[in-house]
């Protein structure tokens, strides 16, 4: 492992010389809201932020992606017949994500690639992505990432992390690929590695000090799944959701997908679209029936998915990072922390008879 | 294929542009009129691309929209008479009905050249003729309205 | 306003200890600051979770539709104008309704006022026409009218018009209003500034529906967006489908909606969805003379006509 010290008066030159060989993302304030977008020549990115409105899984895994486009002409040879389309798969890189974010994808990473399948558009976007993380100094009330399994300084996931230290940046070398960036951008001042290691260590303490929410998550993986699936509290959870998908929208780790083809005259393409389980036509079947055809039940799922089958699906772990964003966009206030308890603590009723 | 208007691409550089409209007509008197005018040898435009419907109550915004979406530069919606309507009164719904739709669709900036609205019997053919020309004249000089076209393009990242 | 609270407690507590009702749809505190939960109170035990304040922006009328049980309901204006709505539309039945009625001074904005500060809100409390915002290391005093949703600001219903008990007394309704001075300076524009208007307006959409799930009118088994033959509007971030949606949408709202801004409200994005609808309220009240769910027994204008109605634009 390194540590580079990185003055800011280099950080913009570092920056610029960097694009270069790397297409940077940054998060860029825009209308209040930080979002990450590609940076411009000469655009910085705002590194001074508390996190994104949205997460920054669209740049690995966009909203609307394009899979493939054919031809109904059938004059022509090809007609009716599926191509690939050429994207964009040189290096990029992302400046200041944050550790949460950056952990999401890993969470993400075992649905899309598994030992049966790979999901190429995924994992090619995602393998030529150098994620350049922002340790983050001032969590907000609604982060809870330190009982995820993550954290404000968490480095799994990160290729490089950056820790703000007033006038300079401390980047910490996790990666190869992180270390590649290092060269691109011509930072190599090096520093005392065992005192700023010390120091660091003190700023993750006190970030992590910051943190006064919590998710008990420990009885998750013993309870039965019946006993949850016919938990009496759903019902009550459920009622206030409006069923849009806000939530999984914003999630960091919300994956799933709606395929589609779209036709103007000859041409059309096939493009895969975010969905969520919060809609009513994401079970819909074919035959009119539609398993989950409840309110009650789309909420029941999400939460059974991020907290129940995915833990017991992959080993370890929820299917949540602890960013907080689902709590801060609910309109109705749904709260996953509050959920999360009642699941962790909920006991079977035994009856007597 | 079905219905589809949009496979020549319109630039109001082209000279060849031609405005594309597509009217919406009564079967009850305006397609009868459409009819007359043809009969009689009336002269208009081969702008226009007919749609029968069965009265000016059934039209949903839906089509409406539907028509700009696959890029029609106007659209005409014409119906029978107040009060002489087949089914007694759809055309007085459909007169509130469009009254909001035309409202909201020039709040949302479309110019009010692309969207005409008119009430003809199956006996005026001349009137459907005059309207004709009139509706064509004004798309035309509105120009092509590429805004409201969905075009099919490959999606590029849009990152949130 | 925790007078309002304690009198709703004390009507929903006394209606469910005398079985008069199955259950209370309310609010109850939320886990955040400037947020509460909507509600379902089933015993006289729990009703002490009820609370009312200026953060009950949610439109409860939503969680009526198609129930079945004898149901209390806390209504504001807005939210009793949209049960009016729903007797008409034959959502729910009058007997099936006890409405609490809370005349109502206002929601507040959490967007604008958590805009204001550089810092995390950490708690929010209010006072007589006060808001008062603390965080870590700064408090700061609000008048209260400068912060309210940009609905309530022009609300001039602010007393429920269908009530069975009132929370409170009635409040001064607001006078003077001008209530179409945002439309007015759209219509204004010419079409390509419109266009562009619009086009900003939505390119941060993400077509998460909220302004469409929060919205008491919103009930289609299938709504239009998820119909597949013919499949009206694409499902992607396609600018014009994006627009399509929000064009239609406000649409089916037209000569129903009550301007409860649930739908701006419940945006993630904040996006000010208000700007089609309330073009819409104003020229059914500017053609029609209506008002939605003032009453529920008068034909809403988009199911009813008259031969002499504006007819200029017809030639």
């Amino acid at each position: 492992m390194k540590v580079i010290k990185i003055n800011k008066e280099n950080w913009a030159g570092g920056l610029e010389k960097s694009k270069g060989s790397y297409r940077l993302f940054g998060p860029v304030k825009n209308n209040e809201l930080h979002e990450f977008k590609q940076l411009d020549k000469e655009e910085l990115p705002d590194c001074d932020y508390f996190n994104t409105r949205l997460s920054p899984k669209s740049i690995i895994y966009p909203q609307s992606e394009t899979m493939f486009e054919f031809s109904l002409d059938e004059n022509r040879e090809d007609h009716h017949i599926l191509k690939e389309i050429d994207t964009d798969y040189s290096p990029r890189a992302i400046i200041g994500i944050r550790p949460c974010d950056a952990a999401a994808f890993l969470l993400v990473k075992r649905n899309f690639s598994t030992p049966e399948y790979k999901d190429s558009y995924w994992l090619n976007a995602y393998e030529t992505t150098t994620f350049i993380g922002l340790a983050c100094g001032n969590p907000h009330d609604t982060c809870f990432c330190t009982t995820t399994g993550c954290g404000p300084f968490n480095e799994e996931g990160l290729d490089l992390l950056l820790v703000d230290a007033g006038d300079c940046y401390f980047a910490k070398t996790i990666t190869s690929k992180g270390e590649n960036f290092l060269r691109a951008a011509g930072w190599d001042a090096g520093t005392d590695v065992e005192t700023v290691c010390e120091q660091i260590k003190t700023m993750k303490q006190e970030a992590e000090a910051k943190i006064t929410s919590f998710v008990a998550t420990d009885k998750l993986k013993d309870k039965k799944t019946t006993d949850l699936f016919d938990a009496p509290f759903w019902e009550e959870t459920a009622f206030a959701c409006i069923n849009c998908g806000a939530c999984t929208y914003a999630c960091p780790t919300c994956w799933c997908f709606d395929i589609q083809d779209e036709v103007s005259g000859y041409s059309g393409i096939r493009i895969r679209n975010w969905d969520s389980c919060m809609y009513p036509l994401f079970t819909l079947h074919g035959s009119g029936h539609n398993p989950r055809s409840t309110n009650m039940q789309r909420v029941r799922q999400r939460f059974m998915h991020k907290l129940k089958y995915y833990p017991d699906r992959y080993g370890e772990g929820i299917l949540c990072v602890g960013c907080g964003r689902c709590i801060r966009l609910c309109s109705v206030n749904i709260d996953i922390r509050r959920v999360c308890d009642l699941m962790n603590s909920y006991e079977v009723q035994v009856t007597s008879d | 294929m079905g219905f589809s208007i949009n496979n020549q691409q319109s630039t109001i550089n082209n000279p060849k542009w031609e405005p594309k409209i597509v009217a919406f007509l009564c079967n009850w008197c305006s397609y009868g009129a459409a009819d007359l005018a043809g009969i009689s040898r009336l002269q208009y435009p081969p702008n226009i691309r007919v749609i029968r419907v069965p009265c000016t109550g059934r039209m949903s915004p839906k089509f409406i929209l539907s028509a700009f979406m696959n890029g029609a530069d106007g659209v005409w919606v014409s119906g029978c008479h107040p009060g002489d309507c087949h089914y007694l009164e759809g055309n007085y719904y459909a007169r509130r009905k469009l009254s909001l739709f035309k409202g909201l669709m020039e709040h949302m900036g479309i110019e009010s050249d692309r969207l005409h609205f008119s009430w003809i019997s199956s006996a005026e053919g001349t009137k459907f003729a005059e309207m004709a020309n009139k509706v064509t004249k004004a798309v035309r000089d509105a120009g092509p309205a590429n805004y409201f076209a969905k075009k099919i393009s490959i999606l590029k990242t849009k990152v949130a | 306003m925790s007078e309002r609270g304690a009198k709703i407690r004390e009507i929903s507590e006394r209606l469910l200890k005398e079985g008069k009702i199955d259950m209370v749809i309310g609010f109850r505190k939320g886990t955040l600051p400037m947020m509460n939960e909507p509600c379902l109170v089933k015993s006289p035990e729990d009703v002490k979770n009820l609370v009312w304040d200026s953060n009950c922006g949610i439109n409860l009328a939503k969680y009526l539709i198609g129930r079945k049980e004898k149901i209390g309901v806390v209504a504001k204006g807005c939210d009793s104008r949209n049960i009016v709505t729903h007797l008409i539309e034959n959502k729910i039945k009058r007997d099936q309704l006890f409405i609490i009625g809370v005349p109502c001074e206002g929601m507040i904005d959490r967007r604008k006022i958590a805009s204001m500060f550089e810092k995390e809100i950490k708690e929010v409390a209010e006072e007589k026409n006060k808001i008062i915002v603390r965080g870590s290391g700064f408090e700061k005093i609000l008048e209260k009218s400068e912060v309210l949703q940009k609905n309530c600001a022009i609300c001039i219903h602010r007393n429920p018009v269908i009530y069975d008990e009132l929370a409170a007394d009635i409040v001064k309704e607001q006078k003077n209003v001008d209530r179409y001075k945002d439309v007015r300076q759209i219509e204004s524009m010419p079409p390509e500034e419109k266009r562009d208007y619009f086009n900003d307006l939505l390119s941060p959409c993400i077509r998460c529906y909220a302004c469409r799930n929060a919205c008491p009118l919103c009930y289609c088994p299938t709504c239009f967006v998820d119909e597949s033959r013919p499949q009206w509007v694409g499902k992607g971030i396609d600018l014009t489908d994006i627009k399509t949606f929000h064009f239609l949408r406000a649409y089916h709202c037209a000569g129903r909606c009550t301007d409860c801004g649930a739908c701006e409200r419940a945006c993630p994005l904040g996006i000010d969805v208000r700007a089609f609808t309330m073009k819409l309220e104003k020229d059914c009240f500017e053609l029609y003379g209506w008002e939605a769910g003032m009453s529920k027994d008068e034909r809403p204008p988009l199911d009813t006509y008259r031969p002499d109605d504006p007819n200029d634009f017809f030639k």
